[in-house]
């Protein structure tokens, strides 16, 4: 299950539609869905994802990852930890954009992905190379 | 002692006011520059317009000799933000989120957020409360909220008046704990009690029994 079809939540679900994974795409915004094309493996499906009762009806009982993917740390930090500890979710990742807060929920125990970090990173390497 | 309220909606307002006059030192932080200019005519310079789940804008509010830190507004993914980085980088002794889905309250409570207030939930208790002759009231969710103390008030007109306990049918899983006359007298719980009408039965039960208990008290649909 994937929570947010922005930019990169709508690409990694492409992609992983065509390694032949199952995704579930979460948004609050149905026009977001533009993004994406109708493709046989991937349902895109309108609600909130730091909603436990919406998590629960979209089957996250039966998902073997989540990634959260939204613009906003905190909703994605609320999803994510919803989905390793309330529902006991085995592979959790979740995109926390500053990098001070990554760092604070890697030590929490969280699998964080910095789109600021990792840009920063890639310019640096540009720029030794 | 020193207080950091995060969100100064209705309850930061209020709580912050309430912390000022028991002579308490406060810092509010909001977001909403609108807001913030508002409450800063009334508070003045306690007032930070800022984000309360950032590290950099909790340490200069004073994070790191903060006694308390309450996080108030109507988003619970920003309650629980705000808490936990209160507690992990600046290991504030005490946080309090307000939570607005009662849903989350395990969560939080897992997460080691001390206290956490459902705004929900306590709506609710009071219109529970205000509802004629027979209601169930939540007093407190136990463990987890596997399992919750509630207050049952048998109306006149229920079945159950004039039953003794052992016969009114209590769904399994459900210990009476007390019962209280209309006198608020306290009855002793034992098989041969029995009910009369606007007697309040305290029971520890899980919630799927609560429509069974309510029902076999009550006689109610």
């Amino acid at each position: 299950m994937i929570v947010g079809c922005g930019r990169v939540g709508s690409m990694v679900a492409r992609t992983l539609v065509a390694q032949g994974d199952e995704v579930t795409l979460l948004d609050t915004d149905a026009e977001n869905f533009r993004r994406l094309a109708e493709r046989p493996g991937l349902r895109m499906m309108v609600g909130d994802g730091t909603s436990n009762e919406v998590l629960r009806s979209m089957g996250i009982d039966e998902m073997d990852a989540f990634i959260s993917l939204t613009s906003q740390d905190t909703l994605n930090a609320l999803a994510a930890q919803a989905a390793q500890l309330t529902f006991g979710v085995r592979h959790v990742v979740c995109r926390i954009n500053d990098p001070a807060r990554q760092k604070m929920y890697e030590g929490l125990g969280l699998r964080t992905v910095s789109p600021s970090q990792v840009m920063t990173d890639l310019v640096i390497e540009a720029l030794e190379r | 002692m020193y207080a950091i309220v995060v969100g100064c909606g209705k309850i930061g307002y209020y709580l912050t006011r309430a912390l000022l006059a028991s002579h308490n030192e406060v810092v509010v932080i909001e977001r909403d520059s609108r807001r913030s200019e508002m409450a800063a005519d009334e508070f003045g310079s306690i007032m930070v317009a800022s984000d309360g789940t950032e590290p950099t804008v909790l340490r200069e509010a004073g994070a790191r000799r903060c006694d308390l830190l309450i996080s108030t507004t109507g988003s619970d993914a920003t309650n629980l933000m705000a808490c936990q980085v209160a507690k992990s980088e600046f290991s504030i002794p005490k946080v309090i989120a307000v939570v607005s889905d009662p849903d989350h309250v395990p969560l939080f409570k897992s997460l080691g957020i001390d206290v956490t207030i459902s705004t929900t939930e306590i709506i609710l208790t009071h219109i529970e409360e205000e509802l004629p002759g027979g209601s169930l009231v939540h007093l407190l969710p136990l463990q987890g909220a596997a399992n919750s103390i509630v207050c049952v008030r048998v109306p006149s007109d229920s079945p159950a008046v004039g039953m003794d306990l052992a016969h009114v049918g209590m769904p399994p899983g459900t210990a009476l704990a007390a019962v209280v006359n209309k006198n608020g007298e306290l009855r002793p719980v034992d098989g041969d009690l029995l009910l009369e009408a606007d007697d309040e039965v305290v029971a520890i039960t899980p919630p799927d029994k609560e429509d069974q208990l309510w029902k076999a008290l009550t006689g109610g649909p």
